[in-house]
């Protein structure tokens, strides 16, 4: 008997034995439920000789594998659920269901048998963002981390991983002299030198000065943006250099003066010909304002100027006929005219007055920073570095500046350190504490420390209470601080922060340029925002008829009736737009610098919405004609035949219809029917064989994968959580996750509070 | 930010506008940490060993010449050392097997970073990262020579790290992001800031006092005891796993105690020219030369004897605008055999060579002792895959310039059995840095015939 005619046996004699016993019950069990289609359907392609996808069912015939082989089953279960196996054209066999369910079942009845692993979580330290934010919301200062500081490595697609995130000796020096410079700012000690002065003068429009640190770009007929590093925070004086005028009839205009986007200055400003001077009209604008120290990018304009916008183009920059900004200056830094808020903050007491009050200082730092209590000879151990500075011959307020320092270099504040009883024992899993939490809450929601009000709930030890604890999260979610959760989260799920590392060919789309970018990752940010605050459910990432736009992101949508540089939800009144998948700056990070990518979208798609990623590619894959397609191919009938490759097509049949269903869209997300002189073909079908015609039923088709595609949010949610990759064990907390929040309809919301409430978030155990 | 001469026009259009304005402090960028190189004089001068890794492979083709032996023409992607011929050893057929597929599936581009300097088998994860090798080979050269110099090494590099996403195949961004590995987990991240790389080697403190930086001094090693004591109590009662993460820390801690005591006894002043740059320029030559003539410096000056140059990283997609390549440079190596694609990458790879030979020019026309600088160095430029298209570890592209005080014979080309592993290069070079291991990752033995003709 050979091995063939042995398994259709052994097939036959477990059916026979199997049907015998299913009668009594309800539920199929293994033997007849999967073992068959797993003989009979999924060897042919997953066996000892041709493992696709890296996959031996032979491996998974008795059930007993279910234990032994538990990864192997849990990546069936999900290309079951997804409903990509078995591949067409093969036929799906009638008793696939029966055949998942049952393969859940037996998952569910193993686990409840063994005791619930929280898993573990390794001392991490905080990356730039919340090292920044951490400093923000410890002192008040303003700290660049992300241009002081190495890059953090990332994993898993965050760059929060306690196990990827590790400190170098030059992370370590970086760390002692930021402590230094941080704390003196913040205490108002750094010395000024004397006032100095840069500026910038526009590239493009004349004007009669020169700036003597190089070029401000133009971004617009009444805006001038430069990037500028001050190096000290202090007050400056800015000198706005206007050019021309409008004649008699000019009207005024409000001048604002911004800092990363933030407006710090406006202004009426007269557009009419100035009395005094005869030619060449030019008026210096000078105000003050605080800058703090750091790479900044400024930007002096003229809000919601129409009379400028509509000035026709021989004439924008004729001084005759229009006035226009042309210059910025700084000069400074000078003394803060009064005392700073960080220093107010930290300065409770007179630290000369004596060791009480150096001890309350001190104490209540070292309780912030460290996000806990602290012990007395904690506080022993700075107050001796205070000692210790004054010894030097230095003031009681740099001594507090030295023990500032060394906080700040502390690992106590550099890591989150969680205890164990018993580091040691795998099985003792226990909650952690309630300070714990409440560094797990505010790092996962703001990037960034808890506030007064979780340390004191933690330290009364009610934080654990269930009700306040939802108390809390509804504040943190409402709190200005979430903001971080859609930048970080947001950002690194949607993948837009590679907004800053793709670079579209300016030849072929000329309309690319800083201010677009900009506006597609704001749009982006604020649609994260809205359904994050709004608590709305996840299906409006793919299918929302509303996003965020100003003028020029609008007008690249072909979107009429939105006027002047400020966001705003705009209702979307054609299918062009709606969702994430129809938003440039998703559609960007996913294209090539010269054209768009199928495949980067269509893996894009599989990754981050349907949880389900293909295999990569093998290196030397036969080539893709780039410059023919739209020429004398269309990129279509390319990809076509490269999939009539049955090796391409096994991965390729499933990735690809998902990128062209985006291929309306050009590689920077502008609307396009036609590619060269190919018109455009968007349909397709989902992996589970749902058919779709262009991107708005594609949307709306992928809607209809609801379980699978909150359950893929929800574990790239659980690992930015918990700053860990997911293991098996933690298959449980996500399916239970995804369940109560099919209650609460999906909402985002509802995914963080099951998120906080979980097993994983809210214990750990020690090390095996 | 530096004051220049520019001020003079703008003070005199202000006055001009009947503005009074104090006149602006010319600030000099005093180092704060001044140089030793009289240090150096009257010895011998120390061998320095710099690696610069290119990602994506290289056209080999137009990178191999037809003979071995003495140097003759140079292909075509050699080129611009033409002038220099004299000073490159070429090794052909040094390989890298553990960075093949083996059993481990994708991620060719993962695996032949980290790998490059470790030698060693790299773990397929996303999850952490590990390195099985103790650590790459130019950290164990920094822990045997390091406290000889201020910086035990340094590590650069050119391009920002994918922000988000995955990097290759299921390997973590670290490995891909990283040359330099302190031990199996902990990578040493490039720096990518020239403003970064003056301030590390010149200090950040400029406007200090002699006095006042000894005092800062003492109050930092008193900062550094009390963080040293923190982290061992804290250590005591923690995980095998958190220990190890403070233990990374420590090491960093002891590792700032060393540069300190160095920068104790150094006294000699920086060389003038050097102006503190203001921040990364777009332009990939300006950048290059800025850092490369910072290390010139630190070469000078004997401020480190070991470097690695993370030029890009695998797998980018950055696009070489300054030479008229829009496409990125990763899906342009893909090129499956058409000539044009396969062009641009030619011209990537000349492209990457031009400012390293002119980098070279630069330090050809310097002195040091009785020779030339250029004798005391050892400049391994290379990739970490030959064919990048089809991802190949072996032949990998790799030239040495520079004659390592005497202990190479460059000027020619010499071309190993296939296979040879690359480890035997970290070995032979390690030789030459005064440190004397048995064997380096997959070693097989020295590089024979790297200084005898």
């Amino acid at each position: 008997m050979n091995r063939r005619q042995a398994t259709w046996a052994f097939t036959i004699v477990l059916v026979l034995f199997a049907t015998t016993r299913t009668r009594s019950q309800d539920n199929p069990p293994f033997e007849t439920a999967v073992a068959p289609i797993i003989q009979q359907t999924c060897t042919q392609c997953h066996n000892e000789n041709n493992a696709s996808g890296g996959l031996n069912l032979r491996q998974l015939v008795r059930k007993e594998s279910l234990v032994s082989h538990r990864a192997e089953w849990e990546t069936v279960l999900r290309k079951l659920k997804a409903g990509e196996m078995p591949p067409p054209p093969l036929a799906k066999p009638t008793g696939l269901p029966a055949m998942t369910a049952a393969i859940e079942r037996e998952l569910d009845r193993l686990d409840r048998n063994i005791k619930p692993d929280p898993g573990r979580i390794t001392a991490r330290r905080l990356n730039r963002n919340e090292y920044r934010n951490t400093i923000r919301d410890l002192l008040g200062v303003d700290f660049q981390a992300t241009q002081e500081f190495p890059t953090d490595d990332s994993g898993e697609g965050f760059d929060n991983i306690a196990d990827v995130l590790t400190i170098s000796p030059l992370l370590a020096e970086k760390y002692l002299a930021s402590a230094e410079r941080i704390s003196a700012r913040a205490l108002g000690l750094v010395r000024l030198p004397k006032p100095i002065s840069a500026s910038y003068s526009a590239d493009v429009g004349g004007g009669q000065i020169t700036g003597t640190n190089g070029r401000a770009r133009r971004t617009g007929v009444s805006f001038i943006e430069v990037p500028h590093r001050v190096d000290y925070d202090g007050e400056y004086v800015i000198q706005a250099g206007l050019s021309g005028h409008r004649g008699p009839e000019g009207r005024p205009v409000t001048m604002g003066f911004w800092m990363d986007g933030a407006l710090l200055y406006q202004e009426e400003i007269a557009t009419t010909p100035p009395k005094t001077v005869y030619f060449n009209p030019y008026e210096v604008r000078e105000f003050k304002v605080f800058l703090p120290e750091g790479r900044h990018v400024f930007r002096l304009g003229f809000m919601n100027d129409d009379a400028g916008a509509a000035m026709p183009a021989n004439r924008m920059y004729d001084s005759a006929a229009n006035k226009y900004p042309h210059y910025i200056g700084f000069l400074g830094p000078q003394a803060r005219s009064e005392e700073s808020s960080s220093r107010r903050r930290i300065l409770i007491c007179d630290p000369s007055s004596g060791k009480a009050c150096v001890e309350r200082i001190l104490s209540g730092l070292a309780r912030r920073a460290y996000r806990r209590s602290v012990k007395a000879s904690e506080v022993a151990g700075l107050v001796r570095l205070v000692d210790r500075a004054r010894a030097e011959g230095l003031s009681a307020e740099h001594g507090i500046q030295t023990a500032l320092t060394a906080l700040l270099v502390s690992p106590d504040f550099l890591f989150r350190i969680e205890r164990d009883a018993e580091p040691r024992n795998a099985e003792a899993v226990h909650r952690v504490t309630d300070f714990e939490l409440a560094s797990r809450l505010s790092y996962f929601l703001w990037s960034s420390m808890p506030d007064d009000q979780l340390l004191d709930l933690a330290e009364k030890g009610r934080l654990r209470d269930a009700a306040v604890l939802d108390a809390q999260v509804t504040r943190m979610l409402a709190d200005p601080r979430a903001a971080a959760f859609s930048e970080n989260f947001g950002g690194q799920w949607l993948e837009t922060r590679n907004l800053d590392s793709v670079k579209p060919d300016p030849v072929k789309f000329p309309e690319w340029n800083n201010e677009l970018k900009e506006a597609m990752r704001t749009e982006t940010r604020m649609f994260f925002d809205s359904i994050l605050r709004g608590n709305r459910p996840i299906s409006e990432f793919l299918t929302a008829r509303y996003t965020f736009l100003n003028e020029q992101l609008a007008r690249f949508y072909g979107i009429e009736n939105v006027k002047g540089m400020d966001f705003r939800r705009v209702e979307l009144q054609t299918q062009q737009r709606g969702g994430i998948l129809s938003q440039a700056s998703v559609l960007t990070v996913t294209s090539y610098p010269t054209r768009t990518s199928v495949v980067l979208r269509g893996r894009y798609i599989l990754e981050n919405i349907l949880g389900s990623p293909p295999p990569a590619p093998p290196a030397n894959v036969p080539p893709l004609d780039e410059d023919a397609a739209g020429v004398s191919q269309s990129l279509r009938q390319q990809m076509e035949q490269h999939r009539a490759n049955p090796a391409c097509a096994v991965c390729h049949s499933k990735i690809d219809p998902l990128g062209f269903a985006l291929e309306n869209y050009d590689a920077i997300g502008k609307w396009r029917t036609t590619e060269g002189k190919f018109p455009i073909d968007t349909a397709g079908m989902l992996p589970d064989g749902t058919r779709f015609l262009g991107p708005s039923d594609f949307r709306e088709a992928l809607t209809t994968r609801m379980p699978q595609v909150a359950e893929s949010l929800t574990e790239k949610m659980l690992v930015y959580a918990l700053g860990r990759g997911l293991e098996s064990y933690d298959r449980r907390s996500i399916n239970s996750i995804v369940r109560n929040s099919e209650a609460k309809g999906y909402t985002l919301q509802a995914l963080i509070f099951e998120i906080v409430h979980s097993l994983p978030f809210q214990s750990r155990r020690g090390e095996r | 930010m530096i004051i220049t001469k520019k001020m003079l026009p703008r003070r005199t259009f202000l006055r001009g506008m009947g503005v009074a304005i104090g006149l602006p402090m010319m600030e000099a960028m005093v180092p704060a940490m001044p140089l030793p190189q009289a240090s150096i004089t009257g010895r011998k001068s120390p061998v320095r060993l710099m690696f610069l890794y290119v990602p994506n492979g290289i056209d080999m083709e137009n990178w191999n010449p037809s003979y071995a032996g003495t140097l003759g023409e140079l292909p075509r992607i050699l080129k611009p050392l033409e002038p220099f011929k004299d000073d490159v050893l070429m090794l052909g057929n040094l390989t890298h097997n553990w960075a093949r597929v083996l059993l481990d599936g994708p991620g060719d581009h993962g695996r032949c970073s980290a790998n490059y300097l470790t030698g060693g088998h790299v773990l397929k994860t996303d999850k952490s990262i590990y390195v099985n090798s103790p650590m790459s080979m130019d950290q164990l050269i920094a822990s045997r020579i390091g406290r000889e110099t201020r910086l035990a090494s340094l590590e650069i590099g050119m391009e920002d790290p994918r922000q988000s996403g995955n990097c290759d195949s299921g390997y973590s961004c670290a490995y891909t992001n990283n040359l330099a590995w302190k031990s199996q987990t902990q990578p040493m991240p490039p720096i990518l800031d020239p403003r970064m790389l003056f301030e590390r080697l010149f200090g950040a403190s400029a406007d200090l006092s002699p006095e006042e930086r000894e005092q800062q001094r003492r109050l930092r090693t008193s900062i550094l005891d009390f963080v040293k004591d923190s982290t061992n109590s804290l250590a005591k009662d923690l995980g095998p796993t958190d220990r190890r993460k403070l233990d990374e820390y420590l090491t960093a801690i002891r590792s700032i105690e060393v540069q300190m005591e160095r920068a104790a006894k150094d006294t000699t002043p920086i060389p003038p020219g050097m102006e503190k740059p203001a921040g990364t320029p777009a332009d990939f030559g300006e950048h290059f030369k800025l850092l490369t003539d910072m290390v010139t410096v630190a070469f000078q000056a004997d401020l480190t004897r070991v470097v690695t140059f993370l030029v890009t990283r695998e797998g980018t997609s950055r696009p070489y605008r300054e030479i008229g390549i829009s496409d990125g440079h990763h899906p342009l190596t893909h090129h499956g055999g058409k000539r044009d694609q396969l062009a641009r990458v030619t011209q990537i790879n000349e492209y990457h060579l031009s400012n390293f030979a002119s980098w070279v020019g630069r330090l050809a026309a310097l002195q040091e002792g009785n020779g030339r600088l250029l004798d005391n160095l050892m400049l391994v430029y290379g990739a970490g895959l030959s064919d990048g298209n089809r991802h190949l570890h072996d032949d990998l592209p790799t030239v040495v310039v520079g004659r390592g005080g005497g202990s190479l014979k460059p000027g020619r080309r010499i071309v190993y059995r296939r296979e040879t592993p690359f480890s035997n290069l970290h070995l032979s070079l390690m030789d030459r840095m005064g440190v004397e291991v048995e064997s380096f990752g997959d070693s097989s033995g020295r590089l024979s015939g790297l200084d005898t003709v």
